[in-house]
């Protein structure tokens, strides 16, 4: 190997690590400006639908339940505020939780759908965080699909497995489709020339796999202690809340 | 990073130009980047914003440079994917990892680079607009495009809320770690799981105390406050004109 080569190979890692360690790893948002026009477009599209339903559902819920108006302020302003709190993962970087999971259990996948968006929305106008064009994208990775899933799983599977086991993979599966899916939207907008979309996916799953996967464990562990902790201490605040399957 | 651009936002020389003005400089300098997608276009598009928000809105350029390097630099992470190419045959100069053979080529890297310049001149903006808009004109200006009632009014608490919440969490980290939370990483869990909880039930008691105060003063369903006299700016225009021309020129040239 000669020398220059060998400096090559050191300064490229060296620029890796600042990248790893300085990225301010909250959840994997797509940046403004990633997405060619189209693309933006068309998540738009596939998410418009979802709001339309989100703000009917939460019409309703505030006709039923006039009260829960300024609990639903609260509640988008708990889930940004949490992803400011940082968590230890393996690699020594922190990263940070995404709420998604927790969200889903507390308040459904619709609503979750809304406050969600409205959680990128603030992150993209007071953090810089995330983007106005793939604001659809965005919101169809982590405002949709995550809660979706973290919401089936704990459907399906609350009261037939154990409750720690339930909330665990809620949460951290909630993550890891995030993760999946802006992996997919990233390689369907720049697919790799030689391997296709296919090999596009590797690449953005492999690139990311370093923080989001350690992310989906930390955020599993943190939401089932979080959960255990509002069952002993804010037992009333969750039965107001009418969450679901709660140990009684 | 959230107060820093919150605090600039209130205090900059535009903040009292009308958001929809604003705006539409932030998101017309975006989609012509998007759409005319050369270097050229993206490098002028980002002089111009930085430029902007320096030299008009006077930001200190410290604020705006860190701003932009942070971007820059998680930016460079996901470029990464675009600038390798990924086979599954070696047919050029490749490094086998796996069962795959990944290679760079001149023309990867400067697509990498393409797409770099362009999102960058798309933050910049956006920069612009957050920097120099608070959250709460243009949450008005939201208001003004007749989004739905129900988000605006959740949008307005959550702005609020955002701010109580952020300084109970402060207190809390500080209580905690004068408690050794955070010592260790299973300690850092437990801390962040109490803060969790703690938290959430924080954020439902300010909610329920908000709710009876708000009654209390004939609350029904929708917070009305005067709306604030903002100015249009012609400079502002005349740079945004200047701005497509410009632009405009270097995609035919480029």
């Amino acid at each position: 190997m000669k020398r220059w080569q060998r400096w090559l190979i050191v300064s490229v890692g060296a620029v890796l690590f600042l990248v790893f360690e300085a990225r301010p790893a909250y959840a994997m948002h797509i940046m403004e400006g990633f997405l060619p026009p189209l693309w933006a477009l068309f998540w738009f599209v596939v998410v418009i639908p979802f709001w339309v339903i989100g703000v009917r559902r939460l019409r309703a819920l505030i006709s039923d339940t006039p009260e829960v108006r300024l609990l639903l302020g609260f509640a988008a302003a708990f889930t940004f505020v949490l992803s400011a709190l940082k968590l230890p993962s393996v690699t020594g970087s922190s990263s940070h939780p995404t709420g998604t999971g927790l969200g889903a259990i507390l308040f459904g996948p619709w609503v979750m759908s809304i406050l969600g968006s409205i959680v990128l929305l603030f992150q993209a106008l007071l953090i810089a965080h995330g983007g106005l064009t793939t604001l659809g994208a965005n919101a169809f990775s982590m405002a949709v699909v995550g809660p979706w899933v973290a919401w089936l799983i704990w459907r399906s599977l609350n009261g037939r497995a154990p409750f720690w086991v339930t909330v665990f993979l809620a949460a951290a599966l909630a993550d890891l489709t995030t993760y999946v899916v802006t992996a997919l939207q990233l390689a369907l907008a720049h697919p790799d020339p030689v391997g296709g979309i296919g090999a596009s996916i590797i690449k953005f799953g492999a690139i990311f796999a370093v923080t989001q996967i350690p992310l989906a464990i930390s955020e599993g562990v943190l939401t089932v202690l979080i959960m255990n902790a509002l069952q002993t201490n804010a037992k009333a605040e969750l039965e107001a809340l009418a969450v679901k399957g709660i140990r009684p | 990073m959230l107060r820093v651009i919150d605090r600039y936002a209130f205090t900059n020389r535009l903040r009292m130009v009308d958001p929809a003005q604003k705006s539409a400089i932030a998101l017309t300098t975006i989609v012509l980047c998007l759409v005319l997608d050369r270097p050229l276009v993206s490098g002028l598009a980002l002089l111009w914003m930085v430029g902007l928000a320096i030299g008009y809105a006077r930001l200190p350029w410290r604020v705006v440079i860190a701003v932009l390097s942070t971007e820059s630099m998680f930016l460079m992470l996901s470029v990464i994917g675009i600038a390798v190419r990924l086979g599954v045959d070696a047919s050029t100069a490749a490094v086998p990892i796996g069962p795959f053979w990944v290679s760079m080529d001149r023309s990867s890297v400067l697509l990498a680079g393409q797409v770099f310049i362009r999102v960058i001149a798309c933050v910049s903006a956006l920069n612009v607009l957050a920097l120099t808009t608070p959250l709460v004109d243009l949450i008005d200006l939201f208001h003004r495009w007749r989004i739905p009632t129900i988000l605006i009014e959740v949008m307005i608490l959550s702005y609020r809320a955002i701010f109580l919440l952020l300084d109970t969490l402060e207190r809390m980290v500080i209580a905690q770690k004068a408690r050794l939370g955070y010592a260790s990483w299973r300690s850092t869990l437990r801390s962040s799981a109490l803060i969790g909880s703690q938290l959430f039930m924080a954020a439902y008691q300010r909610s329920r105390m908000l709710e009876q105060a708000l009654i209390g003063r004939g609350f029904c369903g929708e917070v009305r406050v005067l709306p604030i006299r903002y100015h249009h700016d012609w400079r502002l225009w005349a740079f945004l004109v200047l701005m497509v021309i410009t632009v405009s020129l270097a995609r035919m040239w480029g």
